[in-house]
């Protein structure tokens, strides 16, 4: 049983696989052979509007004749750089939140808490939108607010993590001897509390991922720029989906595989550190 | 007594608490990101003309713009519970945003509640099916569905099944007729419901085929089998009950995430509700349509979670201790 939990598997490994082939590609996009994912009538100007894929133009091209695959691998540039600084901001703010919280207690334990409640009674979609909308819809703030709706979820984790931990023989060894709070937290703290919010990181992506393109759908997304959600939206309008399903079918699947393998890797390593704290 | 009162009084007290904190937040966010004037008036704000100046002025005296935060706050609070929710800007000031929010609202409302029947209805026989049956093939393949629907984002799941179920096969219509009998406006709402159903069923079957596959370990299921009562009788009369605590807890928890679904969902089968509402006020820049939306879809959300609140003690005392 526990070593099976703790082999990642063939399933991991795809999903690893997937996650390198897409950020390599949005990486190396305009180094790429691929066409300009602007050029209308792609880079020989000579593609038809709403043409089915094909050997030339792999996913078709849409009303602009503009290539979808290329438009593709572009709108995952922002959409994956939106995913993870977001996801970095929720780890870093909402860590240390949890983690200062989950040590001193007492009245900052109570302000972050409620802070924290106060941040999961809004729908998070809905804080989204209220900040995207009063500041601007540049990549920053979509990042950033994305980062902001990461901040509770994660910041409750740390800081039960932190007030397990804490109880344990390892941390009253450590202030035995004399030790402060800057090194307890530090030293002793971080490092065990940072493996079950870490595990967090790649669902938290996903989640980021998702969002933009649910903002994309309410007219909310980055302004300059493709991103996965804006592509799908322009696909997903009723004419173009009739004559063209492609326009938006090729980057949902992109997408969907994208989502599913962060899923897929975000549980296993999940699944891996649960068993670990529990073996303690 | 006296300890269950206290508790109930503890949660109504938290949830006014956060009703308070949730629009001080919306009203922060108005008046501390962006310039005030600008989220009232709209581009009215930066006319530098003579009338466009009164009307500034005049703005800024209605408003009560020169007063302190707290003090706007306050009345800002009481003109929002009052129904007054400003006007919106672009039409020259009228209709006011309450008319708007009331003729949208009831129709993500009924959205959202066909959706969690729905997913309800899905997910209570599908969980049935496969807690008596941990590991078999059934449950293995409802296991990796339930991952596999998961991960699809709600706008992408919506704009395949609008694809497959309305466009090529023809068995829902495309748009919604806001003048048709209420019986076919339902009927043009399923797809959507659907779409924000699924996922929500996968989770709720996740959860209550756990919930379930533990009960029936409990030693009372072996006593009733051994008295020889049916499987059936066993599963419903034994085992639903005591494993829906968490599922009521996830649902109540769940319809925060389906509001914001459901504002995505409706654009892409345009249902005219407050998620394409959103999208009208961002394209023309109203702001007070957004925040009146954003302010009555997180109260709909803390009453959401008190009411459920509220069901999860009465069917399980022991949360009052």
């Amino acid at each position: 049983m526990s070593g099976s939990a703790r082999r990642l598997g063939l399933l991991f490994w795809a999903s690893v696989g997937w996650m390198v082939l897409v950020c390599g590609a949005a990486l190396l996009a305009p180094w790429l052979p691929i066409d300009d994912p602007e050029a209308i009538g792609g880079d020989s100007g000579r593609n038809a509007a709403y043409a089915s894929p094909s050997w030339s133009a792999w996913f078709g091209t849409d009303g602009l004749a503009r290539d979808v695959f290329s438009r593709s691998i572009h709108g995952a540039r922002v959409s994956l750089v939106v995913g993870f600084v977001a996801i970095v901001l929720g780890l870093l703010v909402g860590g240390t939140l949890g983690l200062l919280a989950g040590y001193f207690r007492g009245v900052l334990d109570r302000i972050v808490t409620f802070v924290f409640v106060v941040l999961l009674s809004f729908p998070s979609l809905v804080l989204a939108i209220l900040v995207v909308t009063l500041l601007d819809r540049g990549l920053v703030t979509i990042a950033a607010t994305l980062g902001l709706l990461a901040i509770a979820p994660v910041g409750r984790v740390a800081r039960a993590a932190t007030i397990q931990f804490a109880e344990r023989d390892f941390v009253t060894a450590a202030r035995m001897i004399g030790a402060g709070h800057g090194r307890i937290l530090g030293r002793e703290l971080l490092p065990n509390v940072a493996v079950p919010v870490g595990s967090l990181a790649l669902l938290g992506m996903a989640v980021a991922i998702v969002a933009e393109g649910g903002l994309a759908f309410l007219g909310l997304s980055v302004a300059e720029g493709t991103t996965w959600g804006t592509l799908i939206l322009d696909g997903s309008e009723t004419q173009t989906l009739t004559d063209a399903p492609w326009v938006a079918l090729c980057p949902i699947a992109v997408l969907f595989l994208t989502v599913l393998a962060l899923n897929l890797a975000g549980d296993r390593v999940r699944r891996m550190t649960d068993t670990r704290t529990s073996l303690l | 007594m006296a300890g269950r009162l206290s508790y109930a009084a503890r949660r109504v007290a938290m949830a006014i608490g956060l009703l308070l904190a949730v629009s001080a937040l919306t009203f922060g966010a108005m008046n501390l990101l962006g310039d005030p004037l600008f989220n009232l008036l709209g581009p009215a704000a930066e006319d530098t003309s003579p009338a466009g100046l009164e009307r500034i002025e005049a703005a800024r005296a209605e408003y009560h713009l020169d007063d302190p935060l707290p003090v706007r706050y306050v009345r800002w609070l009481g003109d929002f519970a009052t129904g007054d929710m400003g006007v919106q800007f672009s039409s020259d000031g009228q209709p006011p945003v309450s008319d708007l929010v009331v003729e949208r609202l009831p129709r993500t409302a009924v959205l959202l509640v066909l959706a969690q029947v729905l997913a309800t209805l899905i997910a209570i026989p599908w969980a049935l099916l496969a807690a008596p049956r941990v590991d078999s093939w059934f449950d293995r393949l409802s296991t990796v569905s339930t991952f596999l629907v998961v991960a699809v984002p709600n706008f992408a799941l919506g704009v395949v099944l609008k694809y497959v179920f309305s466009i090529r096969l023809g068995w829902f219509p495309q748009t919604y007729v806001a003048d048709d009998p209420a019986l076919s406006r339902l009927y043009q709402l399923l797809l959507p419901a659907i779409t924000i159903a699924l996922p929500a069923a996968a989770v709720y079957q996740r959860l209550l085929r756990d919930d379930l596959a533990t009960t029936l370990q409990e030693e009372y299921i072996l006593m009733a089998r051994a008295k020889g009562l049916a499987r059936r009788a066993i599963l419903f009369r034994h085992a639903l009950r005591p494993s829906l605590f968490s599922f009521v807890t996830v649902f109540g928890l769940t319809t925060g995430a389906l509001i914001g679904g459901s504002l995505v969902v409706e654009n892409i089968f345009r249902v005219p509700g407050l998620g394409s509402a959103i999208v009208e006020a961002v394209v023309r820049e109203d702001f007070p349509v957004v925040l009146a939306i954003v302010m009555v879809v997180a109260i709909v959300f803390v009453v959401v979670n008190f009411v459920v609140d509220a069901v999860y003690t009465a069917i399980d005392p022991r949360v009052r201790k």
